[in-house]
């Protein structure tokens, strides 16, 4: 009785696994492939713009120079409600000062060198994030999948009585469906930690909003600000009466006296050129999860104290490790690496998924040649149309509409895919432009540093 | 102080490889080893403690790291060494598509989708914010409860969406979702949530 209970269960678990794999599949794929990417946005970055100046530290008092130029440079423009410099470190050594109205990198003594230049990056983080679709909507159907990724981890293990008992055997070399198997069920159960890790982590950044809305709505007057404020830290009141630019390089001078243990990596003035302007240096934290902690200072670069997030409550200090345990970025380049693999591995994982059911149905006399090649088409073509981008971006300069060039070569890949059928390779076709495609992006960025494929210098000399 | 918790986030990390090694060759034998077994989870417990000792969290994490690493070097080596075989492929069926005449079920898989998804989403929500309003009844600190809510939600979530794809019948699926919800509801309701 219990066995035929169990084989049910068994029976639902897969009808289960297949039903959420199937329906988030391409979205859950895309994902995936853009947050395995993601890991490297510093190098990207750095490759987008290979001129942009950049050093190991910089002096407090250059920060400050960077700070009053650049808000100088602001007038005729909007107000802008926030400024930021990313100071460097040592996965992105640059100085970056970022408004409402620009980004712009600074040289070590704090001058304005370039405008920042790095849309690609930029595309490929919106894209994990949002889909490129509006904001909340984007947020909200990428925690969607999270969600999902939990679930089928979940069913998968339902599904598959002996994932655990197998776990070290992987028949790679058997053909018909065996060895594709294999790689699914062997690499789900192992990446299983990661898997459930980045989901949640990615579900509760993605689902926020609607949660934040909830929180502020049941016990904040619908105060969203509130709800956040015992986790993040409070807003200052705003007091929009002018005020002179604020001592920037004082609060640096305080973080390198009082807490040289730290690396500030950015700093905020919230409400600039205003009476309620303050600012907020973020640091890191050695050997810790979280994505920093808040240092508060008054315009005068007094210090007001911190938010919690390394030392307050247990929930500040989740929520805040919630990012970095989800970007792969709190251990240099091997930490990165391993991120890079695990993404790539959850990659197979889903693209397995799909191709192990339409085997089977294929082994049973249903043949889907059109939703195979459609299949292989998102698989192998959505790289492609990724490193399309790229080349785009190069090519065109760092205003190129890579939105529509993404998803306008994606949706002709499958579709011509879907309507080839079996009248064409699809799989080894999008194999062999996405070798063309790696190796293009290769050449052109082992070239750029010496001006050899002066693509992107002709686009900033214009 | 620093040393001391390098050699234990080191003695975490060879745990860890040391711990997955010892689990791959307790697997591979013709019958399991209780033993073995057990020393290959001693070890990775045990490793697991050294990164929490000696890194919190971080700790945790990389000695994690670690293990997946070297699972995945075993993995690597299974298939490298795998002979060629002619083992014939599961062909069990999932129940996506329907075989021969049965009938697509389009206003059946629709319902589902609605449960699973909008229904199941709201249902959760309203589970979550019970889950915080109960845990501030019990005197926790506003930011745990907001927090635990901001990771419960999702998981709540994914546990519905899990039940309702494997009970079909419908009467079961609406209580499925209607049980956290209602139970949510009513808590919030009492505790005077919103007011």
């Amino acid at each position: 009785m219990s066995g035929i209970v169990n084989r049910g269960l068994v029976q639902r678990g897969l009808s289960a696994h297949a039903a959420i794999g199937l329906l988030a599949s391409a979205l859950l794929y895309l994902v995936c492939l853009t947050g395995g990417l993601s890991v490297f946005a510093e190098e990207w970055q750095r490759a987008e713009q290979p001129d942009a100046p950049e050093m190991t530290r910089i002096a407090p008092e250059a920060v400050q120079a960077a700070v009053v130029r650049v808000l100088a440079s602001e007038k005729g423009k909007p107000q802008t409600e926030h400024l930021f410099v990313h100071l460097p470190v040592e996965a992105l050594p640059r100085t970056t000062v970022t408004t409402d109205n620009q980004a712009v990198h600074v040289d070590a003594n704090g001058a304005i060198a370039m405008p920042e230049h790095d849309a690609w990056t930029e595309f490929l983080l919106e894209l994990h994030y949002t889909l490129t679709l509006p904001s909340l909507i984007g947020l909200t159907v990428v925690g969607i999948l999270g969600v999902m990724l939990i679930a089928v981890s979940l069913t998968g293990i339902l599904a598959h009585p002996r994932i655990f008992r197998d776990a070290f055997r992987l028949r790679a070399r058997d053909r018909g469906g065996v060895g594709l198997a294999d790689w699914h069920n062997r690499l789900g159960v192992w990446t299983l930690p990661f898997g459930l890790a980045v989901a949640l982590t990615g579900a509760a950044i993605g689902l926020a909003t609607i949660n934040g809305q909830g929180l502020a709505t049941a016990f904040h007057g619908g105060d969203i600000e509130a709800a956040y404020a015992p986790i993040f830290g409070e807003e200052g009141q705003p007091d929009a009466r002018p005020a002179g630019v604020p001592d920037v390089a004082a609060s640096l001078h305080t973080m390198a006296r009082r807490f040289p243990g730290v690396t500030p990596t950015y700093v905020i003035v919230h409400d600039p050129l205003t009476a309620g302007q303050h600012t907020q240096v973020i640091a890191d934290h050695p050997r810790r999860l979280i994505f920093g902690e808040y240092y508060g200072f008054d315009t005068e670069g007094r210090f007001l104290g911190t938010t919690g997030l390394a030392d307050g409550a247990v929930g500040q200090q989740a929520v805040a490790s919630g990012y970095k345990l989800h970007f792969g970025n709190f251990g240099g380049l091997a930490v990165k690496l391993a991120y890079a693999v695990l993404g790539l591995a959850l990659c197979v994982v889903v693209a397995t998924g799909t191709s192990i059911w339409l085997g089977k149905r294929e082994r049973r006399g249903f043949r889907h040649p059109r939703l195979r090649a459609g299949w292989d088409g998102v698989v192998w073509g959505i790289p492609v149309a990724l490193a399309v981008t790229f080349l785009v971006r190069l090519a065109a300069g760092n205003a190129a509409p890579l939105a529509p060039v993404f998803w306008g070569a994606a949706a002709l890949i499958v579709a011509a895919g879907a309507a080839a059928g079996t009248a064409m390779p699809v799989r080894r076709a999008m194999q062999a432009a996405l070798v063309l495609g790696i190796v293009a992006i290769g050449i052109v960025v082992a070239l750029n540093p010496w001006g050899v494929c002066p693509l992107e210098f002709r686009h900033e000399l214009g | 102080m620093d040393a001391t918790m390098s050699v234990l986030l080191w003695a975490g990390a060879t745990g860890a490889f040391g711990g997955v090694l010892l689990l791959r060759i307790s697997w591979g034998r013709a019958r399991r080893s209780i033993a073995f077994n057990a020393a290959a989870w001693a070890l990775l417990v045990a490793a697991l403690a050294c990164g929490m000792i000696a890194a919190g969290a971080w700790g945790v994490t990389v000695v994690s790291l670690c293990a997946i690493g070297m699972a995945l070097l075993c993995l690597a080596h299974a298939g490298w060494t795998a002979p060629r075989g002619r083992a014939s492929a599961s062909n069990r069926r999932a129940h996506m598509l329907p075989e021969r005449n049965e009938p697509l079920r389009l206003g059946r898989r629709a319902g589902t989708f609605v449960l699973a998804v909008p229904a199941a989403l709201i249902a959760s929500l309203i589970a979550g914010l019970a889950v915080r309003l109960l845990c501030d009844r019990a005197g926790w600190r506003e930011a745990d409860s907001n927090a635990l809510m901001l990771y419960s939600m999702p998981l709540i979530w994914a546990v519905l969406l899990v039940l309702l794809l494997l009970w079909p019948d419908r009467r079961k699926q609406a209580g499925i979702v209607a049980g956290p919800a209602l139970a949510g509801a009513l808590v919030l309701l009492l505790g005077g949530a919103g007011r």
